[in-house]
């Protein structure tokens, strides 16, 4: 019985042109590609005979395994392609020694991190200090469950996406406090609140202005959300949430809060390299210590995928004509651009001070991004047309002059005295 | 039904290890653990909105809330906290006792009607919101009003230890 049935299997994925698993007939395209792995689990156990239990079990997994595959991989180009990139930027060459233009250096680095001796200090607590980078890597992943990545490519359609996935975020601040306080010693706990003050202070900003969007698009799904984009302005610019006036403003308070979010520069206080050794992480080695990278950067994928859901449209084509290239397609060419902004980003700011960067928060995000509420409101009952530009730019305006002016009166003489420095 | 035999154990015994624990530390874990384990057992039942709100605001805020006070506020004497035991035993029977009052009264009035329904009633979060903002505004406004209070309160008290050099050590 199960020689045909393997059989069948070959000859459908040779011919890719589709076959029939159980009921269900599979049409292999470019739309369905990131799907093939959960479709063949499906109907390799429904062809031997599973229960319908363990059918369904080994779908989600082989759906969680594609996401996680697809990321990992990211990961590790995107740890190559930031060294790379930041050299450019700076004059210097960057890895090129691990295989031609350095594309072996991933690779390289995962062995070195491999081998290394995990050191866990006597002073800090075993199952705990254990415990941190875990619970640093699985709300990454847990959140990059959720996003939409194409038409067809959604792993977990979820009715309340958004809120699964700012409360998965949330779990970051304990791990990070778990790190710091069982580590037993000073810096990682100094590292520590100082991250923590940080993600609270900055996931305010993130959560308002993604509010904005879900006001006018009247759901929590982000599949809805991106339904709600779709559609294109005189012929041919896209209806994204980016190009409205409310749009800009909560979308560039999105970006700067995800950055700071996930702690890179200008806002990579948590590590602070050259003031507190390596904030949280200190106590870390060995794998444990790329794990919390891992986390980082999963959950700087997983940032940018929800910026994209919610400001650029997500899947969604950027010209009408475009429909022919699969949706996913565009998902992860823009997920490329935006994570090169924030590489660009890193690059050329200064890092902030930590005084500087809580001021930032509170006296100018926050205030910023409430504003984008009511905007929202005004946008959605004068038309969304041409008075709600003129009205909205103007609301929006007049704050925005008055709050920067007021932060930069604040901000620019030398309101902090170094006591020990001097 | 089996979710709730296997979860309601582990949240009893993350709150007894709450109680218990020596370091406080050690014990807003433990309570973290508890409330998030009630949060999965809200989505267990079907209640994702409420489960997944228990989740943000008492594991990221309220958790870490509990964290940052004790780290500010505590003396750093441990041993101190042993020997208080006693006494935070009457505070805490005196908190628990009219909770379970309530409860046994609860439960000897019968449960209602309304649990027999059926265990996935996939109520869609506009509805929700609806209910909240339509039928429960009087209620909903009260709260905020609360809590803005509650706010200034605090960073009033803030802002009068700020100057010093020493924080009290009151909690």
């Amino acid at each position: 019985m199960r020689l045909p049935a393997l059989i069948g299997l070959l000859t459908g994925v040779l011919t890719s042109s589709g076959w029939a698993a159980g009921t269900r007939p599979l049409m292999l395209t470019g739309e369905s590609l990131p799907l093939l792995p959960q479709h063949l689990v499906e109907f390799v156990l429904e062809t031997v005979g599973a229960p319908a239990w363990l059918v369904t079990l080994g779908s989600l997994a082989a759906a969680a395994g594609t996401v996680v595959g697809v990321f990992l991989s990211a990961f590790a180009l995107l740890s190559l392609i930031e060294r790379k990139t930041l050299a450019r930027i700076q004059n210097r060459i960057g890895p090129n020694r691990a295989g031609i233009f350095g594309i072996l250096q991933p690779v390289a680095d995962g062995i070195k991190m491999l081998t290394k001796e995990d050191i866990v200090p006597i002073k800090a607590e075993g199952f705990l200090h254990l415990l941190a980078p875990i619970l640093i890597v699985l709300p990454s992943i847990l959140a990059l469950g959720v996003i939409p990545y194409g038409r067809e490519w959604n792993p977990v359609p979820l009715e309340l996406g958004l809120v699964f996935f700012f409360a998965t975020g949330t779990m970051t601040e304990v791990a990070v406090f778990i790190a710091g306080w069982a580590s037993g010693s000073k810096f990682p706990m100094l590292g520590a609140m100082r991250a923590i003050s940080q993600m609270v202070s900055y996931e305010l900003p993130l959560i308002i202005s993604a509010l904005s969007v879900v006001m006018l698009s009247g759901t929590l799904s982000l599949t809805g959300i991106v339904a709600n984009q779709a559609g294109y302005h005189l012929g041919f610019i896209p209806a994204w949430n980016i190009l409205t006036p409310w749009g800009f403003v909560a979308g560039m308070v999105f970006a700067i809060a995800a950055n700071a979010e996930s702690n890179r520069c200008p806002f990579d206080l948590p590590e602070g390299e050259s003031e507190i050794v390596a904030g949280h992480m200190t106590e870390y080695s060995g794998f444990k210590y790329a794990l919390f990278f891992m986390g980082e950067y999963l959950g700087l994928f997983a940032i940018s995928g929800l910026g994209i859901t919610l400001f650029l449209g997500g899947w969604q084509a950027p010209l009408p004509g475009l429909d022919f290239v699969p949706s996913w397609i565009w998902f992860f060419g823009k997920l490329a651009v935006v994570i090169f902004v924030f590489l660009w980003v890193r690059g050329t700011f200064p890092r902030v001070r930590i005084d500087q960067l809580m001021r930032f928060a509170w006296l100018c995000l926050i205030p910023i991004a409430l504003l984008t509420l009511p905007v929202a409101a005004l946008w959605k009952f004068s038309g969304e047309g041409a008075l709600g530009w003129l009205l909205c730019s103007a609301v929006l305006a007049v704050p925005f002059i008055i709050i920067t002016v007021i932060f930069n009166r604040r901000m620019a003489p030398a309101i902090r005295t170094y006591h020990y420095a001097e | 039904m089996i979710p709730l035999l296997i979860l309601s154990p582990l949240i009893l015994l993350a709150a007894l290890g709450a109680v218990w624990k020596a370091r406080p530390v050690h014990a807003a874990l433990l309570l973290a653990l508890s409330l998030a384990l009630v949060a999965v057992l809200y989505l267990t039942i079907g209640a994702e909105f409420i489960g997944l709100v228990q989740f943000m605001v008492y594991i990221g805020g309220v958790a870490i809330l509990i964290v940052f006070a004790l780290l500010i506020t505590r003396p750093g004497d441990e041993a101190a906290e042993l020997d208080r035991r006693p006494r935070s035993l009457g505070v805490g029977l005196a908190c628990v006792l009219p909770v379970l009052g309530l409860l046994l009264f609860a439960f000897s009035k019968g449960l209602p009607a309304s649990s027999a329904v059926e265990a996935n009633p996939a109520l869609p979060v506009q509805a929700l919101g609806r209910e909240l903002f339509e039928n429960s505004v009087p209620a909903v406004l009260t709260v905020g009003v609360l809590l803005t209070a509650v706010l200034i309160g605090a960073a009033l008290f803030a802002r009068e230890t700020g100057d010093k050099p020493e924080p009290p050590a009151s909690r």
